[in-house]
Protein backbone atom coordinates (compact mmCIF):
# COMPACT_ATOMS: atom_id res chain seq x y z
CA UNK A 1 0.00 0.00 0.00
CA UNK A 2 2.32 2.73 -1.12
CA UNK A 3 1.81 6.35 -1.41
CA UNK A 4 2.87 6.41 -4.36
CA UNK A 5 -0.31 4.59 -5.54
CA UNK A 6 -2.53 6.74 -3.71
CA UNK A 7 -1.47 10.08 -5.02
CA UNK A 8 -1.15 8.98 -8.67
CA UNK A 9 -2.15 12.03 -10.60
CA UNK A 10 -4.76 10.84 -12.96
CA UNK A 11 -8.30 12.65 -12.24
CA UNK A 12 -11.22 10.81 -12.35
CA UNK A 13 -14.27 13.08 -11.29
CA UNK A 14 -17.52 12.35 -12.58
CA UNK A 15 -17.44 13.19 -16.07
CA UNK A 16 -19.09 12.14 -19.46
CA UNK A 17 -18.28 12.93 -23.48
CA UNK A 18 -20.18 12.05 -26.46
CA UNK A 19 -20.28 13.78 -29.96
CA UNK A 20 -23.81 14.01 -31.23
CA UNK A 21 -24.88 14.14 -34.68
CA UNK A 22 -26.73 17.21 -34.26
CA UNK A 23 -25.97 21.05 -34.99
CA UNK A 24 -24.83 22.81 -31.34
CA UNK A 25 -28.53 25.13 -31.77
CA UNK A 26 -30.48 22.07 -31.55
CA UNK A 27 -28.25 20.62 -28.62
CA UNK A 28 -28.23 24.05 -26.74
CA UNK A 29 -32.19 23.94 -26.78
CA UNK A 30 -32.31 20.31 -25.74
CA UNK A 31 -30.89 21.24 -22.44
CA UNK A 32 -32.29 24.56 -22.08
CA UNK A 33 -36.14 24.05 -22.74
CA UNK A 34 -38.18 22.14 -20.22
CA UNK A 35 -40.16 20.34 -22.84
CA UNK A 36 -36.94 19.00 -24.40
CA UNK A 37 -35.51 18.12 -21.28
CA UNK A 38 -38.00 16.09 -20.09
CA UNK A 39 -37.69 13.51 -23.36
CA UNK A 40 -34.12 12.54 -22.31
CA UNK A 41 -33.38 13.66 -18.77
CA UNK A 42 -32.55 10.66 -16.69
CA UNK A 43 -31.66 6.75 -16.60
CA UNK A 44 -33.26 4.96 -18.79
CA UNK A 45 -37.17 4.40 -17.20
CA UNK A 46 -37.16 7.58 -15.39
CA UNK A 47 -39.53 10.76 -16.60
CA UNK A 48 -39.23 13.87 -15.46
CA UNK A 49 -41.76 16.51 -14.30
CA UNK A 50 -40.67 20.64 -14.25
CA UNK A 51 -42.25 22.49 -11.25
CA UNK A 52 -40.22 25.52 -12.37
CA UNK A 53 -37.98 26.74 -14.82
CA UNK A 54 -35.55 29.98 -14.66
CA UNK A 55 -33.04 29.57 -16.94
CA UNK A 56 -30.98 32.69 -16.35
CA UNK A 57 -27.90 32.93 -14.12
CA UNK A 58 -28.96 32.31 -10.45
CA UNK A 59 -32.30 30.69 -11.54
CA UNK A 60 -33.75 27.50 -10.78
CA UNK A 61 -35.23 24.63 -12.48
CA UNK A 62 -37.16 22.22 -9.53
CA UNK A 63 -38.02 19.25 -11.07
CA UNK A 64 -39.03 15.94 -9.57
CA UNK A 65 -37.85 12.52 -11.44
CA UNK A 66 -39.92 9.67 -11.18
CA UNK A 67 -38.11 6.47 -10.85
CA UNK A 68 -39.34 2.89 -12.99
CA UNK A 69 -40.58 1.44 -9.62
CA UNK A 70 -42.73 4.82 -8.60
CA UNK A 71 -40.02 6.56 -6.46
CA UNK A 72 -39.83 10.17 -6.84
CA UNK A 73 -36.91 12.15 -6.22
CA UNK A 74 -37.44 15.46 -5.50
CA UNK A 75 -34.46 18.31 -7.40
CA UNK A 76 -33.32 21.07 -7.11
CA UNK A 77 -30.52 22.79 -10.11
CA UNK A 78 -29.48 26.41 -9.38
CA UNK A 79 -27.96 27.88 -12.61
CA UNK A 80 -24.85 29.52 -12.20
CA UNK A 81 -23.02 30.12 -15.19
CA UNK A 82 -24.97 30.82 -18.85
CA UNK A 83 -23.17 31.10 -21.71
CA UNK A 84 -25.14 30.41 -24.63
CA UNK A 85 -24.43 28.35 -26.52
CA UNK A 86 -21.81 26.85 -25.25
CA UNK A 87 -21.43 26.40 -21.69
CA UNK A 88 -23.52 25.56 -18.39
CA UNK A 89 -22.54 25.79 -14.91
CA UNK A 90 -25.12 24.61 -12.19
CA UNK A 91 -25.54 23.26 -8.31
CA UNK A 92 -27.04 20.30 -7.80
CA UNK A 93 -29.49 20.02 -4.24
CA UNK A 94 -30.45 22.30 -2.01
CA UNK A 95 -26.75 21.66 -0.05
CA UNK A 96 -24.75 21.24 -3.39
CA UNK A 97 -22.34 18.46 -3.64
CA UNK A 98 -21.50 18.95 -6.54
CA UNK A 99 -21.16 21.89 -9.23
CA UNK A 100 -21.94 20.87 -12.56
CA UNK A 101 -19.89 21.83 -16.02
CA UNK A 102 -21.51 21.15 -19.44
CA UNK A 103 -19.67 22.36 -22.63
CA UNK A 104 -20.85 22.60 -26.05
CA UNK A 105 -18.72 22.50 -28.91
CA UNK A 106 -19.17 23.00 -32.53
CA UNK A 107 -18.17 20.26 -34.46
CA UNK A 108 -19.54 22.00 -38.29
CA UNK A 109 -22.80 19.69 -37.80
CA UNK A 110 -22.01 17.76 -35.02
CA UNK A 111 -21.79 18.89 -31.50
CA UNK A 112 -19.56 17.44 -28.61
CA UNK A 113 -20.86 17.70 -25.44
CA UNK A 114 -18.79 17.75 -22.15
CA UNK A 115 -19.66 17.57 -18.46
CA UNK A 116 -17.60 17.03 -15.62
CA UNK A 117 -19.21 16.77 -12.20
CA UNK A 118 -16.80 18.45 -9.64
CA UNK A 119 -17.00 17.94 -5.51
CA UNK A 120 -18.25 20.71 -3.95
CA UNK A 121 -18.46 21.46 -0.49
CA UNK A 122 -18.21 24.71 1.25
CA UNK A 123 -14.61 24.71 2.69
CA UNK A 124 -12.96 22.89 -0.84
CA UNK A 125 -15.02 25.50 -2.68
CA UNK A 126 -12.35 27.55 -4.57
CA UNK A 127 -10.10 24.64 -4.11
CA UNK A 128 -10.13 22.54 -7.64
CA UNK A 129 -7.42 20.03 -6.37
CA UNK A 130 -9.41 18.91 -3.77
CA UNK A 131 -12.60 19.04 -5.55
CA UNK A 132 -11.04 16.81 -7.99
CA UNK A 133 -9.67 14.72 -5.02
CA UNK A 134 -12.27 13.26 -3.60
CA UNK A 135 -13.53 10.98 -6.44
CA UNK A 136 -10.38 10.38 -7.10
CA UNK A 137 -9.49 9.63 -3.82
CA UNK A 138 -12.29 7.32 -3.76
CA UNK A 139 -11.79 5.21 -6.67
CA UNK A 140 -8.17 4.88 -5.98
CA UNK A 141 -9.36 3.77 -2.20
CA UNK A 142 -12.10 1.87 -3.73
CA UNK A 143 -10.26 -0.35 -5.91
CA UNK A 144 -7.94 -1.46 -3.22
CA UNK A 145 -11.05 -1.84 -1.38
CA UNK A 146 -13.22 -4.37 -3.68
CA UNK A 147 -11.96 -7.56 -1.74
CA UNK A 148 -12.37 -6.40 1.67
CA UNK A 149 -15.55 -4.70 1.12
CA UNK A 150 -16.67 -8.53 -0.34
CA UNK A 151 -16.05 -9.70 3.13
CA UNK A 152 -17.53 -7.29 4.99
CA UNK A 153 -20.87 -7.91 2.88
CA UNK A 154 -23.19 -5.30 2.04
CA UNK B 1 -31.47 11.73 -6.67
CA UNK B 2 -30.11 12.92 -3.34
CA UNK B 3 -29.17 10.22 -0.61
CA UNK B 4 -28.10 11.53 3.08
CA UNK B 5 -26.40 14.19 1.83
CA UNK B 6 -24.52 14.98 4.82
CA UNK B 7 -22.96 11.68 5.51
CA UNK B 8 -22.17 11.54 1.60
CA UNK B 9 -20.76 15.07 2.03
CA UNK B 10 -18.56 14.03 4.96
CA UNK B 11 -17.32 10.96 3.35
CA UNK B 12 -16.17 13.36 0.05
CA UNK B 13 -14.76 16.23 2.50
CA UNK B 14 -12.66 13.48 4.20
CA UNK B 15 -11.36 11.54 0.83
CA UNK B 16 -10.61 15.06 -0.34
CA UNK B 17 -7.13 15.13 1.53
CA UNK B 18 -4.12 13.02 0.03
CA UNK B 19 -3.36 12.31 3.18
CA UNK B 20 -6.16 10.74 4.52
CA UNK B 21 -6.85 8.83 1.30
CA UNK B 22 -3.15 7.30 2.27
CA UNK B 23 -4.52 6.13 5.86
CA UNK B 24 -7.74 4.52 4.04
CA UNK B 25 -5.11 2.94 1.96
CA UNK B 26 -3.08 1.72 4.64
CA UNK B 27 -6.05 0.53 6.93
CA UNK B 28 -7.45 -1.26 3.88
CA UNK B 29 -4.76 -4.18 3.97
CA UNK B 30 -5.35 -4.43 7.69
CA UNK B 31 -5.70 -2.86 10.98
CA UNK B 32 -2.93 -0.48 12.05
CA UNK B 33 -2.09 1.98 15.22
CA UNK B 34 -1.14 5.66 15.25
CA UNK B 35 1.99 4.77 14.99
CA UNK B 36 2.10 2.42 11.83
CA UNK B 37 0.25 4.90 10.64
CA UNK B 38 2.70 7.67 11.45
CA UNK B 39 5.74 5.74 10.65
CA UNK B 40 5.70 5.43 6.71
CA UNK B 41 4.30 8.91 6.09
CA UNK B 42 6.52 10.57 7.89
CA UNK B 43 4.41 12.36 10.09
CA UNK B 44 4.61 13.26 13.63
CA UNK B 45 1.88 11.27 15.77
CA UNK B 46 0.12 14.59 16.53
CA UNK B 47 -0.53 15.18 12.78
CA UNK B 48 -1.75 11.59 11.85
CA UNK B 49 -4.35 11.60 14.82
CA UNK B 50 -5.84 15.19 13.66
CA UNK B 51 -6.41 13.50 10.15
CA UNK B 52 -7.67 10.18 12.21
CA UNK B 53 -10.39 12.15 13.90
CA UNK B 54 -11.85 13.45 10.37
CA UNK B 55 -12.08 9.85 9.34
CA UNK B 56 -13.73 8.84 12.36
CA UNK B 57 -16.31 11.60 12.28
CA UNK B 58 -17.19 10.82 8.95
CA UNK B 59 -17.56 7.20 10.03
CA UNK B 60 -14.74 5.83 7.88
CA UNK B 61 -12.48 4.18 10.70
CA UNK B 62 -13.16 3.04 14.09
CA UNK B 63 -10.49 3.03 16.23
CA UNK B 64 -10.43 0.02 19.22
CA UNK B 65 -9.36 0.03 22.43
CA UNK B 66 -7.72 -2.97 23.72
CA UNK B 67 -4.76 -4.25 26.04
CA UNK B 68 -1.97 -3.44 24.67
CA UNK B 69 -2.81 -1.53 21.92
CA UNK B 70 -5.38 0.73 20.14
CA UNK B 71 -5.53 -0.44 16.32
CA UNK B 72 -7.34 1.58 13.68
CA UNK B 73 -9.71 -0.09 11.51
CA UNK B 74 -11.65 0.54 8.13
CA UNK B 75 -15.67 1.08 8.29
CA UNK B 76 -16.52 -0.11 4.35
CA UNK B 77 -20.34 0.67 4.80
CA UNK B 78 -19.77 4.69 4.14
CA UNK B 79 -17.05 4.55 0.81
CA UNK B 80 -19.83 1.72 -0.53
CA UNK B 81 -22.64 4.64 -0.32
CA UNK B 82 -20.78 6.90 -1.99
CA UNK B 83 -18.94 4.37 -4.63
CA UNK B 84 -22.76 3.51 -5.31
CA UNK B 85 -23.72 7.23 -5.41
CA UNK B 86 -20.94 7.44 -7.83
CA UNK B 87 -22.01 4.93 -10.02
CA UNK B 88 -25.60 5.94 -9.79
CA UNK B 89 -24.31 9.72 -11.33
CA UNK B 90 -22.04 7.97 -13.97
CA UNK B 91 -25.20 5.89 -14.81
CA UNK B 92 -27.61 8.78 -14.70
CA UNK B 93 -24.67 10.48 -17.33
CA UNK B 94 -24.41 7.70 -19.81
CA UNK B 95 -27.83 6.72 -20.11
CA UNK B 96 -29.22 10.18 -20.30
CA UNK B 97 -26.61 11.10 -23.11
CA UNK B 98 -27.59 7.82 -24.82
CA UNK B 99 -31.06 9.18 -24.21
CA UNK B 100 -30.63 12.70 -25.53
CA UNK B 101 -28.80 11.47 -28.52
CA UNK B 102 -32.12 9.44 -29.68
CA UNK B 103 -34.46 12.28 -28.85
CA UNK B 104 -31.99 14.88 -31.29
CA UNK B 105 -32.27 11.82 -34.06
CA UNK B 106 -35.85 12.02 -33.70
CA UNK B 107 -35.92 15.76 -33.83
CA UNK B 108 -33.98 15.82 -36.82
CA UNK B 109 -35.92 13.22 -38.84
CA UNK B 110 -39.15 15.29 -37.71
CA UNK B 111 -37.64 18.32 -38.91
CA UNK B 112 -36.72 17.19 -42.24
CA UNK B 113 -39.70 15.41 -42.68
CA UNK B 114 -41.73 18.49 -42.23
CA UNK B 115 -39.21 20.29 -44.74
CA UNK B 116 -39.12 17.87 -47.25
CA UNK B 117 -43.13 17.44 -46.99
CA UNK B 118 -44.76 20.57 -45.53
CA UNK B 119 -48.03 20.16 -44.14
CA UNK B 120 -48.29 16.50 -44.46
CA UNK B 121 -48.40 16.27 -48.21
CA UNK B 122 -47.05 13.48 -49.95
CA UNK B 123 -43.88 14.23 -51.17
CA UNK B 124 -43.69 12.79 -55.19
CA UNK B 125 -40.52 11.81 -55.74
CA UNK B 126 -40.74 13.12 -59.72
CA UNK B 127 -41.31 16.35 -58.74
Amino acid sequence: MSNAAVSATETREISNEKIFDAPRELVWNAWTDPEHIKQWWGPIGFTTTTKHFDFQPGGQWLHTMHGPDGTDYPNEITYKVIDEPSRIEYEHGDCPLFYTTVIFEDLGGKTKLSMKMLFNSTEDRDDTARRYGAIEGLEQTLGRLTEYLAIQGK
Amino acid sequence: MQTSNDKLSATFSALADPTRRAILGRLASGEASVSELAKPMKMTMPAVTKHLKVLQKAGLIRQERRAQWRPCYLVATPLKEASDWVFQYKKFWEESFDRLDEYLKALQAQNVSETVNPKGKRKNKDE
